[in-house]
């Protein structure tokens, strides 16, 4: 179960404000590498995300991006390197037990769980916070049936925030493509997650959708979770990210905040075909 | 409190019916009440846990031949073989699963259709332990602190049996684990990343379901006194995945439905048409999933939702 409370979270945002020196490093990726058979996919990565901060990450098609985040999702094995979370090593640990350590993920192409209800979804977010032994439910314990009424409660509260209360019973095969992006994000968000990972989460989506997305991605970080943005579309990620890395062919070719990486040579060659959408950006 | 009312008066009227029947309609109301339990939790695995297994009947098996076995080879007491006989379900649940559930769709089916008929060869071979072809017979009921239950009283015991089996899974279903299950059926990849096991998720859902299957054939042992193959044979376990498709899967009404329905129909059929009931049936099957595959529950759904939608 996730002890980490809400003040505690805010605490460390509130220190990530107003400290001079950075926050704390929640995550740090050292020497990743992924390889394919003969490809190598990811190539000596170095990132880090700090509590309260969104690190966006944007790359040419095939520059290692979804490698590098399905990694630290679990959902791949890294070939070498680390991934420290927290203090704690994680390379290799399957999905389950990196969302039980407070990561969780978006997915590109929405997955939401179809049988059920949008609240419902939303409280399959919560797995690991309501979970206790079996026979506990069977009984129906005093501590599960309070457990499960908070859970829905919460569930609903996160549903609003990403302003879906109207659809909060609905079958989620009614939603649109942009509400089921934000179910994606209430779900995750139901874990209480400490890092948040975010899968191209503006592929798809209209202006408006994407306007939208930001500010709750914006909220997101500013209660002290951390984020980490792989993206395509340079326009939103600039203006959403704090720091930004730049991969390509595998290997991280530019780091810093998105006027930094703006100026930078290596980026711009690396993404020739986009200068315009660099200008624009 | 409302639930627990509303359990109360149905074990009331269930058990009062079985004391206005005669010998025959007993009988027929007592298997009517094990299919149903059965199917409820056949449902739970196929429907929302969603694993294509064909070993939920072999676990009835098990759990009927497991009991009289320890009652009277072995010579446990009743309370005692109650227990080991559970016991021995959930091992075997455990042995199937680990390596089955690993498998999906089609491997699981396979690797459970195999089971299933390693059962019977077992079964068939086991010599003076499981009587061979003829099964094992003339045993009854042992006492308990000098009663012994029978008759109507015994019907009530199933009633019971089926009372807790609906009970258990509906306490499950609508809890985390109900939504892990759900959540593994329709998306792994997403349910593991929600911080579900998968793999364990799935071990449990067989374990507990096919336990409790096993449970259903602890009663039946005193139902006919007779356990032989023929009865625990796969067309029965397809039979169960029948009554969980017609009635709707995935719903704890559309199991009970789709049992009383495909259990009695050919009551109603054989006397019209004799054997060819089974042609019948298996238009009526074919007609479901073409054209209803939400089962007979799907269509009593939409009929609420139209009744709720007209002003």
């Amino acid at each position: 179960m996730n002890t980490r409370t809400f003040a505690h979270r805010l605490d460390q945002a509130q220190r990530a404000d107003t400290a001079e020196v950075p926050a704390a490093e929640l995550l740090i990726v050292k020497g990743l590498c992924k390889q394919f058979g003969g490809l190598q996919a990811v190539a000596e990565l170095d990132l880090d995300v700090r509590v309260g901060e969104i690190l966006g990450v944007i790359g040419p098609n095939g520059a290692g991006k979804s490698t590098t985040f399905n990694m630290i999702a679990g959902a791949l094995a890294p070939s070498a390197g680390t991934l420290t979370f927290d203090g704690e090593l994680l390379a290799g640990l399957p999905a389950h037990a990196m969302a039980a350590r407070g990561i969780m993920r978006t997915f590109q192409h929405n997955k939401p769980f179809t049988s059920m209800s949008v609240r419902e979804n939303v409280m399959v977010g919560m797995h690991r916070r309501i979970k206790g032994p079996l026979w506990r439910v069977w009984v129906a314990s005093a501590s599960t049936v309070r457990a499960e009424r908070a859970a829905a409660q919460r569930a609903d509260e996160l549903v609003e925030f990403v302003g879906l209360a109207a659809w909060r019973d609905a079958d989620v095969a009614t939603l649109s493509f942009g509400q089921g992006r934000l179910l994606e994000i209430a779900r995750a968000l139901a874990a209480e997650p400490r890092l948040i990972l975010f899968d191209e989460p503006a592929a798809g989506l209209t202006p408006s959708e994407c306007e939208r997305l930001s500010i709750i991605i914006r909220q997101i970080a500013s209660q002290g979770i951390a984020v980490l943005l792989i993206e395509h579309d340079m326009r939103f990620l600039m203006a959403l990210a704090d720091r930004v890395a730049v991969l390509n062919f595998g290997r991280k070719i530019a780091q810093g905040t998105p006027a930094q990486i703006r100026a930078d040579d290596a980026v711009v060659k690396a993404y020739l075909g986009d200068l315009g959408a660099m200008a624009d950006a | 409190m409302k639930a627990l009312a509303g359990f109360a008066l149905t074990a009331l009227v269930l058990s009062a019916l079985a004391f206005m029947l005669g010998s025959y309609q007993t009988d027929v109301y007592r298997k009517l009440l094990l299919w149903v339990t059965l199917a409820l939790s056949y449902n739970f695995l196929f429907g929302i846990a969603g694993q294509v297994a064909f070993s939920h009947f072999t676990f009835y098996g098990i759990g009927a031949y497991a009991m009289v076995i320890l009652l009277f080879q072995v010579g446990l007491p009743l309370p005692l073989a109650i227990l080991a006989g559970i016991g021995l379900c959930v091992l075997l649940a455990l042995v199937v699963a680990i390596p089955a559930t690993r498998l999906e769709g089609f491997y699981l089916a396979l690797a459970t259709l195999a089971f299933a008929q390693l059962f019977i060869v077992v079964l068939n071979e086991g010599g003076t332990v499981t009587g061979a072809a003829g099964g094992l017979a003339n045993y009854r009921l042992p006492e308990v602190f000098g009663m012994r239950v029978t008759g109507p009283w015994y019907t009530v015991v199933i009633v019971l049996l089926l009372l807790g089996t609906l009970a258990s899974l509906w306490r499950l279903d609508r809890s985390w684990f109900g939504r892990a299950c759900r959540a593994v059926r329709d998306d792994p990849q997403a349910a593991q990343a929600m911080g579900i096991n998968v793999t364990a998720t799935r071990i449990a859902a067989y374990t507990i379901t096919s336990a409790m299957a096993g449970v259903a054939g602890m009663v039946y042992a005193f139902v006919d006194n007779t356990v032989n193959p023929p009865i625990f044979g796969l067309e029965n376990s397809f039979l169960l995945l029948f009554m969980v498709i017609v009635g709707g899967s995935g719903r704890h009404a559309g199991a009970i439905v789709g049992a009383v329905l495909l259990y009695l129909l050919p009551f109603v059929l054989s006397p019209l048409i004799g054997h060819h009931h089974a042609l019948v049936f298996g238009l009526f099957m074919v007609a479901v999933v073409l054209f209803q595959p939400k089962g007979v529950i799907g269509i009593w759904d939409g009929w609420m939702a139209k009744r709720r939608t007209a002003p």
